[in-house]
């Protein structure tokens, strides 16, 4: 295969992937195989649940679902790529059981299309689904050099500001929270996207400025911090986590793209003193909001004594505890939690921002453990692959793509359990939506691209001109 | 007992079951990653891969795996021999120290560049980043642990 210059110009395609030899994944082929018959036995439990029959019928939504991620399997074996071979079942199981969560729900809680042919909550969700796993499957494979991604930084950061700007101004107010961008037919959540291109800048950032930010120190009486300049985005950052909350409303984007900050401005210096200032800012700006703003205020108080109004505003987070009392240790059995409570679902949203409580009352403690598992293992994957990256670019990206995913995990998660005040983001790959799925897709597909140690070395990183170089050449 | 609500008993541990058979699995395969990583011998803190060099030694695309001293210049006592006419025969040094690397310049005729910026005294060198010695380049890279 090294001979390239004898080759036909007919390989396009395989010359545009680089060479392509299969390459068998038995981890991964076993791995789907015990997720696929998991999610089996689960469709038969909820339809013997609910209906007490089950016919080859019942499982269509889900057999269309293992079918993809069969292709996306055998896809990334075609291509031959050494990428990681946990992530695709780990995630696939987690899509699976949002796949029946999500049929086994109302259906008319979203619809798409009218009449005859429309398609209720378990279909769209299943198609997002196979969207989302096309999406992760072709960065996975198609991915292999990150200078698109590393050159461009600022670049992204601007569209990053851009995305966020737009949906500050034209943005639609869905529940008095203006998260959400139309554009004709096609609506979606920015802030889910912006989280990625968040840890690309992020990455990209923290690994240009990394030997500056150890190395050099400006003194403020007992702390020793980075040199002041290099704070500016971390002061950036926080102004942009209080506009997002004051303008958006938005306390979930806003709390996880700030402790994604941290960790990553923590895990690339290693200087405690970064964590403790940024968490001193973050008390601060909370109790300042918390004071200045009502839908802050009221949030924190929901959370302190939330049966306090159990009716009105406590009326999600008491239903939802209720819903995690009732499932036990091993839960009531899918299928077969409580139906709507007088013609209301009991928990609202619940599809959306409370998945979790729905699966811990019929799944149990038990269940809800299995489920926290298997984001711990995503999170375990992204931290791996950073450790093996061969620059630190490639080590800070995977490591935030990977926290980007468990905090958003974590906070929802200690929401619906009432151990944080709850805030309206999704649970990644199991919560319906297609903003958060294919955002969480491209998550994903990037770490499995990243984790496939280069056939293409990255390339020199660029010289600093103009400001920064006068920056780095030391006294600011 | 009514043997249908059994029926339900039965599949609904099952999947509980699978879950969780799937996650030891799964754990499993993790910790022969990590037992495997850590058996590789001689954990390095690191490499410099030859990126170019007009006059092939070291050749162009070899690996060095670096340890905490790693000296460099066109004398054979060096311990990466760069035979290049712009190189000094002592011309460069690269220590690990903690956790990170540092090239320090031997007082080289040409001057020793990372990223492109002349070296002054010591200074920092992050994994990703580039060192020149004459017209040789080399990239200081984390070393292969998978």
């Amino acid at each position: 295969m090294t001979g390239a210059s004898g080759r036909a110009p007919a390989f396009v395609l395989p010359r545009i992937l680089g060479p392509i030899r299969p390459r068998p994944r038995w981890i991964e082929s076993r791995l789907l195989a015990l997720a696929a018959v998991a999610l089996l036995v689960g469709s038969l439990s909820l339809r013997l649940g609910t209906t007490g029959e089950f016919g080859l019928a019942d499982a269509r939504g889900l057999g269309i679902y293992l079918a993809a991620l069969v292709l996306a399997h055998v896809a990334q074996v075609l291509a031959g790529r050494r990428s990681d071979q946990v992530l695709l079942p780990v995630v696939g199981l987690l899509g699976g059981i949002s796949l029946l969560l999500m049929e086994r729900l109302p259906q008319d809680l979203v619809t798409l299309g009218e009449g005859e042919g429309a398609l209720g909550l378990g279909d769209v969700q299943l198609i997002w689904l196979v969207l989302a796993i096309g999406v992760a499957t072709t960065l996975a494979i198609v991915v292999r050099s990150d200078a698109w991604l590393r050159r461009y930084k600022y670049t992204w950061a601007a569209v990053g500001i851009a995305l966020l700007l737009l949906t500050f101004i034209f943005g639609a107010d869905v529940a008095g929270q203006r998260l959400t961008l139309r554009l004709g037919p096609i609506s979606g959540q920015p802030s889910e996207l912006l989280k990625v291109i968040l840890v690309v800048f992020l990455a990209g950032y923290l690994s240009e400025n990394r030997p500056l930010l150890i190395e050099q120190d400006t003194r403020i009486g007992p702390l020793r911090l980075p040199p002041l300049p290099y704070l500016a985005p971390m002061l950036a950052m926080w102004a942009i986590a209080l506009g997002i909350v004051v303008v958006q409303r938005d306390l979930g984007a806003a709390l996880l793209f700030y402790a994604v900050f941290l960790a990553l401005a923590y895990a690339a210096t290693g200087r405690l003193s970064l964590v403790i200032i940024g968490l001193i800012l973050f008390f601060a700006g909370s109790a300042l909001m918390a004071n200045l703003f009502e839908h802050v205020g009221q949030r924190v108080e929901i959370w302190l004594d939330p049966f306090a109004d159990p009716l009105g505003s406590g009326y999600q987070i008491v239903q939802s505890l209720h819903a995690f009392a009732r499932g036990g240790l091993i839960g009531t059995g899918l299928g077969k939690g409580l139906p709507m409570v007088g013609g209301r679902l009991p928990i609202p949203e619940v599809h959306t921002d409370f998945p979790l409580a729905a699966l811990g009352e019929e799944l149990g403690l038990v269940g809800v453990i299995a489920i926290l598992g298997l984001y711990f293992v995503v999170i375990q994957r992204g931290l791996r692959i950073g450790a093996a990256a061969a620059d630190d670019f490639r080590a800070i990206l995977a490591t935030g793509l990977a926290l980007v995913v468990g905090v958003q995990a974590f906070i929802i998660a200690a929401g619906n359990l009432k151990v944080l005040p709850l805030t309206g983001v999704t649970l990644p790959f199991v919560s319906y939506g297609g903003s958060s799925l294919l955002a969480n897709a491209v998550v994903v597909g990037l770490l499995l691209a990243l984790s496939d140690r280069g056939v293409e070395p990255p390339p020199p990183p660029s010289e600093a001109t103009g400001w920064r170089r006068r920056l780095r050449r030391g006294t600011p | 007992m009514d043997p249908f609500l059994l029926v339900i008993w039965v599949v609904r541990l099952l999947f509980l079951g699978l879950l969780y058979l799937f996650l030891a699995r799964v754990v499993g395969s993790l910790l022969r990653d990590l037992r495997a990583a850590a058996r590789e011998p001689g954990a390095s803190p690191g490499r410099l891969v030859v990126v170019e060099s007009p006059a092939g030694e070291p050749e162009a695309g070899r690996s060095f795996d670096l340890d905490a001293i790693t000296t460099l210049g066109r004398d054979v006592n060096n311990a990466i021999v760069v035979d290049d006419p712009f190189a000094s025969s002592e011309h460069a040094v690269l220590t690990f120290r903690g956790r990170s690397w540092y090239v320090e310049d031997l007082g080289s005729t040409n001057g020793t560049f990372v990223n492109g910026r002349a070296v002054a005294s010591v200074s920092p060198l992050g994994f990703g980043d580039e060192v020149s010695i004459g017209q040789v380049r080399l990239r200081l890279e984390r070393a292969r642990s998978s």
